[in-house]
């Protein structure tokens, strides 16, 4: 068996903008109901979570600009509210939101997630990014982004302040005093006093401690720090690797560096990144890839803007037919991604890269519902790994595709659960 | 006609009420606040406001137990997370939460309002504070919270940093253009590029805007840089006054620092606190004041962690029969002031066995206290009140359903709502 959520590749953001089959796409810009039917069909298919991916930035880096963003609905409201409503129109999924630990108090953080856990009846996730862009960093009032390697240091310290907190009410301390002398036992909540290199909190959280005390965290960066961060906190994983080779060691090293952590690495479930293609039969499966690799071949400028913004650098600046340019010494950004661009570069030009570059699947999954399953088992077979994650477009074909089509096929097979055995999310993602 | 409001915080709605239900834990739940929300919008009601706070008090007696034994204060829950639930099953009450400048980045909150402003269809305000007590600081990571001046100083910049981003996003910024597939002009959005003394922002927010453009902005502060503050950036006002004369003279100077600000006084709307005491006849509301003003003024504990969680000094370390000792504190000083007026001459037993909330106190029947709200609004030259009261269901259902009908009647307040968006209903009169 393994797991399956959709990572929302622009949170609550507009999807799909000039796509076919987006719908009434005016009526979807803002609305939460989007979101909400397609909470609805994932917990349907039995999906773990849901994981909104956010950003602060409208991005500006391709052309010196932010005219492509906004011809190209690169927008995003703040997925957090989103999260109280789609925890009342449902009742087992899992909702991830991103925070960024560079710029989020960690009090406000660790009191927003220990409200929504209660919320959302214990369903509630944390995504930490350290945040890449030079503009997120100058909305929050810096110069310039803190240097990369630094940041994840401090994310480490701020994991380690927001899970004091909400550590420091001890999980019995609300009485069950039926005579309503005493409401909190005092004497089982404590300051926490933390003073670190970057973060300081006193303490304690003023909420009650919620179902699951500490929400599930999540965590997505490909470098040696964001893999570390991720195996001494995590409870789940998203990864970008490209390949089952890359897989299988992506899960190992995951694994050595929990051992290492002192962590069982069955308490980690590492999810990839997927973008099946789903049709009636093979062939025509065939035929939409074909498609949509010829729709991205003629859209240079959306590659070339996607790499801009991954790494910071304006690729409109080199020679697309020249050799791929020496890129990754001048990034601050995504380093495993952009080491990604510069080893793909090695012996291509910027155009060849541009139009190969596939950064949201870790395997190709082509075909009907009954080979994707097959193809999806075997990988997993080999890998280890614990399951998938949809990056595809949300958009209501789509979200119908994965969880009436594909869903049903995995749970036939048993490689998916049937239904959900815990009240709380964490429960679930470790119940196997 | 005067506007009303019901303040509120997300917390134990007062855990000892005999009225409140499973109050233990309901209080957790959307719902309770939900179905208020809809009963204060049939009544027409201009909004609900979520106070807020972040640390558990601890200054009396040195610890927190009298705060988490009796849920006074504390836990309290995020508000903002409860907005966009209440918004989805609401059409027309405005939803205002509590912000603090002192700790929230601008961006954040500015991000953040403008989403909620956009779920609500336009019916979003945050109420801006400072905060008030070192834990909170210390929680943020502060030795001491700031100066009281120089965090208004702090506030005032932070709304300008926040304003400049809401205002980065014209209009008509969004094209819409699906033939050409064009989401939104380029020439429409700009940048903040905000450089304060404390705060930087560069923006442009990555979001549409809202519909309201800026949420609405709300104030609570009632001491001399608060109501300069409030003067200048707030739509709406929230004041404690317990008598007539004190109402007045707020109301008068506000009114003129907006003036003097450049601001349309009739722009900014002040609610004054009020609490009811609402019966079947006058006689049986009295009695029923009376008791509780017995009740209230025989808890000498709880009006003791009032004045120490207001002031931030532990007032349970004083003599109960000397004079009052002269206080000087960095925390709420207006509401500590409050409390204690009158003071000189008196012993702290005496003052803390006065009750006094800082509302403004209504006893009687349903005609009598719309007699007597008429009065007062018409003395005081307006704009309104605000319920303090916590959220149970019969307490909601007594002003909604008993008092409203009757200031409905008699023309006092909104039958309807003319606008979709709280500031345009705010400042309708």
């Amino acid at each position: 068996m393994f797991h399956m959520g959709w990572f929302l590749s622009t949170g609550f953001g507009v999807y799909d903008w000039k796509g076919p089959w987006s719908g009434n796409i005016r009526a979807d810009i803002g609305n939460p109901e989007l979101f909400l039917e397609t909470a609805a069909a994932l917990e349907r298919a039995g999906f773990d979570y849901m994981m909104l991916e956010d950003s602060s930035v409208l991005p500006d880096i391709y052309q010196g600009s932010y005219a492509h963003s906004l011809k190209n609905a690169v927008v995003r409201y703040d997925p957090l509210p989103l999260v109280s409503l789609i925890a009342r129109h449902t009742e087992h999924i899992g909702v991830i939101a991103t925070m960024a630990t560079s710029f989020y108090p960690p009090f406000l953080a660790a009191r927003l997630m220990s409200s929504l856990d209660h919320l959302t009846h214990g369903r509630v996730g944390v995504n930490l990014v350290t945040a890449s862009p030079h503009a997120a960093a100058q909305n929050y009032g810096l110069d310039e982004h803190i240097e990369h390697d630094l940041r994840y240091a401090m994310a480490d310290e701020w994991m380690q302040v927001v899970s004091r907190l909400w550590e420091s009410w001890e999980p019995d301390a609300l009485g069950t005093d039926e005579n309503r002398t005493v409401y909190v036992d005092h004497t089982r909540v404590h300051p926490i006093h933390y003073e670190g290199r970057f973060h300081r909190s006193r303490g304690p959280l003023n909420t009650l401690p919620g179902p699951q005390r500490r929400p599930v965290v999540c965590q997505a960066g490909g470098s040696p720090a964001g893999r570390e961060l991720a195996a001494e906190h995590a409870d789940t994983i998203v990864s970008a690797v490209v390949g089952v080779e890359a897989m299988r060691a992506y899960r190992e090293d995951i694994s050595a560096r929990m051992v290492a952590h002192g962590r069982d690495p069955h308490d980690v479930k590492v999810l990839f990144l997927v973008d099946p293609i789903l049709a009636e039969s093979n062939a025509e499966a065939q035929a939409i890839a074909q498609r949509r690799r010829e729709a991205a071949a003629s859209d240079v400028e959306g590659a070339l803007a996607g790499m801009s913004y991954v790494s910071g650098l304006d690729f409109s600046q080199f020679d697309l037919d020249a050799p791929f340019p020496e890129v990754l010494s001048r990034t601050n950004g995504h380093q495993s991604t952009v080491a990604d661009y510069q080893k793909a570069g090695e012996d291509k030009t910027l155009r060849e890269v541009a139009l190969t570059r596939s950064v949201k699947d870790s395997i190709p999954l082509v075909g009907t519902p009954a080979s994707v399953a097959d193809q999806m088992a075997e990988a997993m077979e080999y890998a280890g790994g614990d399951g998938f994650l949809i990056a595809s477009a949300v958009t209501r074909r789509n979200v119908s595709a994965i969880a009436d089509g594909l869903a049903p096929e995995l749970r036939r097979r048993d490689l998916i659960r049937s239904s959900y055995d815990y009240g709380t999310f964490r429960e679930n993602l470790l119940s196997f | 006609m005067f506007h009303m409001g019901w303040f509120l915080s997300y917390t134990v709605q007062n855990w000892r009420d005999p009225w409140n239900g499973n109050g233990s834990d309901l209080w957790i739940e959307p719902e309770l606040y939900i179905e208020a929300a809809k009963a204060l919008e049939r009544a027409g009601f201009d909004y609900m406001m979520f106070e807020d706070g972040s640390f558990i008090p601890d200054a009396f007696r040195g610890s927190m137990e009298y705060a988490l034994s009796n849920a006074s204060i504390a836990p309290k829950h995020d508000p903002l997370t409860l907005i966009a639930p209440i918004a989805r099953e609401t059409e027309r009450i405005g939803l205002i939460a509590t912000v603090t400048t002192s700790f929230y980045p601008p961006f954040l909150a500015a991000r953040l309002a403008s989403t909620l402003d956009t779920l609500s269809g336009g019916r979003f305000g945050i109420n801006l504070v400072t905060a008030h007590n070192d834990r909170t600081a210390q929680n943020f990571g502060l030795e001491q919270h700031h100066e009281h001046d120089l965090r208004y100083e702090m506030a005032d910049e932070w709304v300008r940093a926040a304003t400049a981003l809401w205002d980065g996003w014209e209009r008509d910024a969004l094209t819409l253009d699906e033939a050409n597939g064009v989401f939104a002009s380029a020439d429409k959005v700009h940048y903040a590029n905000f450089e304060g003394t404390y705060y930087r922002t560069r923006g442009p927010l990555n979001l549409p805007p809202s519909p309201q453009l800026r949420p609405v902005l709300c104030q609570a502060g009632g001491s001399q840089a608060g109501m300069t503050f409030g003067a200048r950036h707030a739509d709406t006002i929230i004041a404690q006054a317990g008598d007539v004369p004190t109402m007045k003279k707020f109301r008068e100077t506000v009114r003129e620092l907006a003036q003097e600000a450049g601001r349309d006084p009739d722009s900014v709307k002040i609610l004054f606190l009020a609490s009811f005491v609402l019966e079947d006849s006058d006689r049986a509301a009295q009695e029923k004041d009376a008791q509780m003003r017995a009740a209230s003024e025989a808890n000498i504990e709880a009006n003791l962690a009032m004045l120490s969680f207001s002031s931030g000094i532990d007032f349970g370390k004083f003599d109960l029969d000397a004079p009052v000792p002269e206080i000087e504190t960095n925390a709420a000083r207006a509401t500590t002031a409050h409390h204690l007026r009158n003071s000189e001459g008196r012993t702290l037993r005496e003052i803390v066995s006065t009750r006094s909330t800082g509302a403004f106190n209504f006893v009687g029947s349903v005609p009598t206290v719309a007699d007597q709200m008429s009065e007062v609004a018409a003395e005081v030259g307006g704009d309104g009140f605000l319920v303090q009261a916590p959220i149970i269901p019969r307490t909601v259902h007594r002003i909604a359903d008993g008092l409203a009908p009757e200031l409905r009647r008699r023309g006092l307040i909104r039958a309807d709502y003319d606008y979709h968006t709280l500031r345009e209903n705010l400042l309708a009169f």
